[in-house]
């Protein structure tokens, strides 16, 4: 008798998790963590190829430094700041890191832009693939910011639905988390204009 | 009066509704339907240049398991090409699940725009570097001269030379549709069995009271042996009952595709040309944005 009962409450318990949603959202958190990933990988594989880049500009327009330098500063702005899991639940944090990815990608559109004055860095072969390869990763990036928006939306909604809120409230201490915002999405995903 | 100002209003309601679905449907370019390998909706390919390209496509799928598909477009008509490159990929699932072994080469005709999107398990071979060479070197030159057919012929050879060997083609393939009910099916049997639990002791909860009525020992016997295969039969069914209905549920979604496949068909006289093999479908495979796109 006792028995029965209390493998009744356990039922009821695995059953009661299972209507407020402790799984979906504990999958969730993780899907949106795995999202962040990707996003920072990409970003992290733009700040690579920067380098390389700027090198092969010096050795066609070196004199162009104020362009030089800017983008520099920007990349080590955007590498400067720590990736930590409380930079995914920190308004301010998140606005931050999205600020300095913002200015690396307006400095490198400035970079490719000053290309086009000179034809020999623009015939250059190491130029060219740089610039492919930044094209892609640009365009990475847009993907993997995409995925984030679309997970992070998805968690947001459970996080703020009845009554899923309160198991993320009560019981995981789980918060919305800030995402990317449509008006610096244009000004992010927007690889630099690249002609071939 | 008042029923017929409120049929006026029901009727502009329905007509804003409406005007907002059509105007919703027809601003994004939708995904054509995977007709098969080539998908020549600009009709720039002879059909027996886009059967030997398929035929190629097809021999290389049976060696290496890789899937690669090619979209001609007549326009992109106002879509930014890389967005909708990644939207058809991933909507075709080219490639299988787990390898993400599939490449995309779509061209758009009038905007002279051309893209090859490369699926995540290909990125090390066709790597945006390659595909760019692959744009700028096989395919470019030969479109600049008008030499379409043959710009897309060279564009998939070289494609194909340099995947080819990244992966193998599995002896046994895998029967795709019984990967996606494992976790619905396991699922709808922990449901069942918690279902059909309660269910077994609310009906021996009843043949208690039975007891309580008779006070014999013999109907408290019956009642306690009773419960444990009421449960299971109730388990069984309910198992069984959830299953059948997630697995229509699974059917119905399927059919959402073939809704598409009409609309754009009826569209524009039938954007139907092209489809030389019939029976491929994409394997599951996953795109992050690598590759590489160029104009002509």
């Amino acid at each position: 008798m006792e028995r029965s009962r209390a493998a009744v409450a356990g039922f009821f318990i695995v059953a009661g998790l299972w209507g407020c949603g402790y799984n979906d959202l504990q999958g969730l958190d993780e899907d949106t963590k795995a999202a962040w990933s990707e996003v920072v990988n990409q970003y992290q594989r733009r700040a690579d190829l920067i380098p390389n880049l700027v090198a092969t500009v010096k050795g066609y327009a070196a004199h162009e430094k104020d362009t030089l330098e800017g983008v520099v500063q920007a990349r080590a702005q955007a590498t400067g700041i720590q990736i930590t899991p409380e930079l995914l639940k920190d308004p301010a944090a998140f606005e931050q890191f999205q600020k300095a990815q913002a200015g690396l990608t307006s400095a490198l559109g400035r970079l490719i832009a000053i290309a086009e004055n000179y034809p020999n860095l623009k015939a250059d072969q190491n130029f060219r693939d740089l610039q492919g390869q930044l094209e892609g990763t640009e365009n990475r990036i847009a993907v993997a910011r995409k995925r984030y928006i679309d997970r992070v939306a998805e968690y947001n909604k459970m996080v703020r639905y009845f009554p899923t809120n309160l198991t993320a409230k009560f019981m995981l201490h789980l918060d919305e988390r800030p995402n990317f915002t449509v008006a610096d999405e244009k000004a992010v995903a927007k690889p630099p204009e690249v002609k071939f | 009066m008042r029923p017929r100002g409120t049929g006026r209003l029901a009727r502009c309601c329905y007509l804003a509704a409406l005007t907002l679905t059509l105007a919703s449907t027809l601003s994004a370019l939708d995904v054509p339907s995977l007709a098969g390998r080539i998908v020549d909706l600009a009709r720039v390919l002879p059909a027996n240049e886009a059967d030997s390209l398929s035929a190629a496509l097809k021999a290389h799928e049976e060696k290496t398991g890789n899937q690669v598909a090619v979209l001609i477009l007549p326009s992109l008509e106002g879509e930014s090409l890389e967005e909708y490159s990644h939207r058809v990929a991933t909507t075709w699932r080219l490639g299988k699940k787990g390898t993400d072994n599939g490449v995309l080469l779509l061209i758009a005709v009038k905007e002279r725009k051309l893209r090859i999107e490369v699926g995540y398990g290909l990125e090390g071979a066709l790597t945006d570097l390659r595909s760019a060479h692959i744009i700028r070197n096989e395919i470019v030159p030969r479109f600049r001269s008008g030499d379409m057919p043959g710009g897309v012929r060279a564009g998939v050879e070289a494609i194909l030379k340099t995947i080819e060997g990244t992966y193998q083609a599995q002896d046994h393939p895998t029967i795709p549709t019984g990967t996606g009910l494992d976790t619905s099916a396991v699922h709808a049997v922990f449901i069942g069995i918690v279902v059909g639990f309660l269910a077994g002791i609310v009906l021996s909860q009843g043949l208690r009271r039975t007891r309580a009525l008779f006070g014999s020992l013999l109907a408290y016997l019956v009642a306690q042996s009773a419960s444990i295969p009421l449960g299971i039969v109730a388990a069984g069914i309910t198992a069984v009952l959830l299953w059948l209905v997630l697995w229509a549920n699974r059917g119905s979604r399927s059919g959402s595709a073939y809704d598409d496949w009409t609309w754009y068909s009826s569209r524009s006289g039938g954007w139907s040309g092209g489809s030389s093999d019939s029976g491929f479908s994409g394997g599951g495979g996953d795109f992050g944005g690598g590759g590489a796109s160029g104009n002509w």
